[in-house]
């Protein structure tokens, strides 16, 4: 099978029309938040940037992040269709198949989803599993919160 | 010794008295719950003249504790028909502490439909006629009383309050003297108006420190909490705060889709990321040819996260846009153009409404078919009408459920009568618990932190796993304590996730009072004050029927995700179910 090249990606004018499947592209809808935004191929906001872009079937949340030349450093909490997947320093979904028509949402490192806001909204089965993993769940707000260096009380 | 200054609108006296033993500790919301509970029959018209309206800075407010310029108001509440609290940031809260005065407490009615200012400075208090300032919006009203009075600390209504709407609040002034601080949700500005009180001028030259039982303690606490919120990132020096201010959670909510749109009829608008704290940000970049970091809307503030939305022209448009006011007139009311969104704030700010209930008011009237949806003039126009008093502006500042019942509206989210907040409860359940059951009514930030060492006292524990019941009555019962110390609520991101915040926190208290008390104090304190609030609504009719979500969401599923609220009765009486009452 004939692949196409690696990563065509075109920013969105408005109605642009998502890619058939063929051979073996999947197309993804990518929100870039705030200073992320300048990532986008052809930024022309400074607060956001919204692109329609094209990956080879299979690919992962790590390969759309090298494919955009996001630092993983710079990637906060992020969202695939709706869907908690990782919060900053986790990297609990870098691993993540993407899949044709999925919507990703990537926010910045400053910005912020207190527990009390976001208790019982839908996560992803890989960050619920990262987050048991630390003291008191996904209670706190920060990475480098109390429940990185504890033991247990 | 710290006084109470008890005013009597009927008998035009203001006379101090000792604040109660059993209150000693009590400030903020601890003794504005505490004095509605003993003096207030729960049974009487919010509007008449048994309410009672009660000012109470927080037990740390005025000394160097960062963060910790709020102002707790309290009574009953004309919305709910319940308690209600709602506290702002602003100089007025140090000053009131820095004078001695735990507690102001406004009783009565005046005979005739006259006004009065009350004065309050080191000499005493005053109440005086005043008639120069009826009909005034907030802005004039606080230039005129700035002008007369210099740097003090201003409180006042608008014509809303003077027309004893349900959703009007009462407005502070901040740093730069805006009238833009508010004690916002639940309509105590109708009962100062009901109470023919105008504005409170409180100047505190002269006074002497707030005294402080133990000073190396307190130091010590104030050092560590310092230090939590200086290295947060949310809270620190060019953190998410400081520059992006709350609407940094208009992209976050967007992208989760559960940031209620068209009257909470869907979780995601098309809109939100160009009315976003980011692009708020990037707008006055843009307009002002510089960046702009938020600022500080009291004193002693280091998080500063309050915003300016500047105009075309750059200048200065309002101060500030809140993530709950965008949203309220943004996606809620499909409006995507941050300049008519920073109007209707301005118009909220002068007019001296709750901007959350403002807005969800407005979605509902245009569910209601009174203007379309998106339609920002339109919006505009109907908040002119309540300024104006007309009958259609009477029913918008009666707030949500009034306006929804008038139209026909059944789509109205309300808990006990209160507007819900910006965050879907059908995608963020436990808020959605939290809205239920609070003794607030719909209220985002009654159930806004947890002592971490609620979590520490079982084990290990997984927030996955523990009850939501339980869950949301810490939450309750820890922010009823911080509503009390007079911090801001954003320290709680730092006191959560740092030991040494939390702990810092404490010895401020314990610094100031002298008082010894342990992590555990936090929540007996907090629980104690939820009790008697409980006790309170329940007098005033309260049942369990009350504690629940507004009907349609258990049959209308949200897009994207589709989702209904599903959390059952049980487990929402399970929240207070463990709380002992009276």
């Amino acid at each position: 099978m004939r692949l196409r090249p690696r990563g065509s990606s075109e920013a969105n004018s408005g109605g642009v029309p998502r890619a058939e499947r063929v051979g073996a592209l999947i197309t993804l809808e990518v929100w870039l938040y705030g200073p992320l935004a300048r990532y986008a191929p052809a930024p022309s906001k400074a607060s956001y940037s919204q692109l329609h872009l094209s990956l080879p079937d299979g690919s992962t949340m790590r390969d759309l992040l090298r494919h955009l030349g996001i630092p993983q450093a710079e990637k906060g909490i992020t969202f695939v269709n709706g869907d908690l997947t990782d919060m900053p320093g986790l990297r609990a979904d870098l691993g993540r198949v993407l899949h044709d028509g999925d919507r990703v949402g990537l926010l910045h490192t400053r910005s912020m989803w207190p527990f009390q806001y976001r208790f019982l909204a839908k996560t992803s089965p890989q960050l619920e599993k990262k987050l048991r993993r630390r003291d008191g769940g996904g209670v706190f707000h920060s990475s480098r919160a109390r429940s990185s260096t504890r033991e247990g009380r | 010794m710290a006084k109470i200054l008890r005013v009597d609108m009927g008998a035009e006296s203001a006379a101090f008295e000792e604040v109660p033993d059993k209150y000693r500790f009590a400030r903020g919301r601890w003794l504005t719950s505490s004095l509605v509970v003993d003096e207030v029959q729960p049974t009487c018209h919010p509007l008449g003249p048994s309410n009672k309206l009660i000012f109470s800075p927080g037990i740390v407010t005025g000394t160097t504790a960062p963060t910790s310029a709020r102002i707790s108001v309290g009574g009953k509440s004309p919305l709910t028909g319940g308690i209600k609290e709602s506290n702002a940031g602003t100089k007025f809260a140090t000053m009131q502490a820095r004078l001695g005065i735990a507690g102001i407490v406004i009783q009565g009615q005046p005979k005739n439909g006259s006004q009065y200012v009350l004065h309050i400075d080191k000499d005493g208090a005053r109440l005086l006629p005043e008639d120069g300032l009826r009909g005034l919006g907030t802005y004039a009203t606080t230039d005129a009383l700035i002008g007369k009075y210099g740097n003090v600390g201003v409180c006042c209504i608008g014509p809303a309050g003077e027309m004893r709407m349900a959703m009007a609040g009462i407005c502070f002034n901040d740093l730069e003297n805006r009238a833009s601080r508010y004690s916002g949700r639940g309509g105590l500005g109708a009962v100062m108006g009901s109470k023919g009180l105008k504005a409170i001028v409180v100047n505190s030259r002269g006074a002497p420190a707030v005294p402080i039982a133990n000073k190396d303690l307190f130091e010590m606490g104030r050092k560590k909490l310092t230090s939590a919120l200086r290295s947060h990132d949310i809270t620190k020096p060019k953190g998410g705060l400081n520059t992006y201010g709350t609407a940094v959670l208009v992209n976050m909510l967007n992208e989760a889709g559960g940031l209620p749109t068209r009257n909470f009829s869907r979780g995601r608008f098309e809109k939100a990321a160009d009315i976003a704290g980011e692009a708020i940000f990037e707008g006055n970049k843009a307009r002002l040819g510089k960046e702009l970091y938020n600022h500080a809307c009291s004193p002693g503030c280091i998080i500063q996260c309050s915003n300016t939305w500047h105009s075309e022209d750059g200048s200065e448009a309002v101060s500030c846009i809140e993530y709950e006011t965008v949203w309220a007139f943004g996606p809620d009311c499909e409006i995507g153009d941050l300049d008519v969104i920073g109007r209707l704030t301005w118009l909220c700010n002068d007019i001296g409404i709750d901007t959350i209930e403002a807005g969800g008011t407005v979605a509902v009237a245009m569910e209601g078919g009174v203007i379309p949806f998106g339609d920002g003039q339109g919006a505009i126009g109907l908040l002119e009408e309540v300024r104006k008093g007309t009958p259609l502006g009477h029913i918008i500042g009666a707030g949500a459920a009034v306006t929804g019942k008038v139209f026909g509206v059944v789509r109205v989210p309300v808990v006990k009568g209160q507007s819900m907040p910006a965050y879907d409860p059908r995608v963020v359940k436990g808020i959605g618990v939290t809205y239920a059951t609070s003794t607030m009514g719909a209220d985002h930030t009654a159930g806004y932190t947890i002592a971490p060492e609620i979590l520490g006292v079982s084990g290990k524990v997984d927030s996955f796993d523990v009850k939501k019941a339980e869950l949301s009555r810490n939450f309750q019962t820890t922010t009823a304590f911080i509503d009390s110390i007079g911090h801001c609520l954003f320290i709680a991101f730092a006191i959560l996730d740092f030991p040494e915040g939390f702990e810092g926190m404490i010895e401020e208290c314990n610094g100031v009072l002298g008082t010894n008390w342990m992590a555990e104090d936090v929540g007996r304190i907090g629980a104690e004050i939820l009790a008697r609030e409980r006790d309170f609504n329940k007098g005033a009719g309260f049942t369990s029927a009350d504690d629940r979500l507004p009907e349609f969401m258990k049959y209308e599923p949200l897009p994207p995700h589709n989702e209904v609220w599903n959390v059952s009765d049980e487990e929402l009486d399970a929240v207070h179910g463990g709380l002992a009452s009276r």
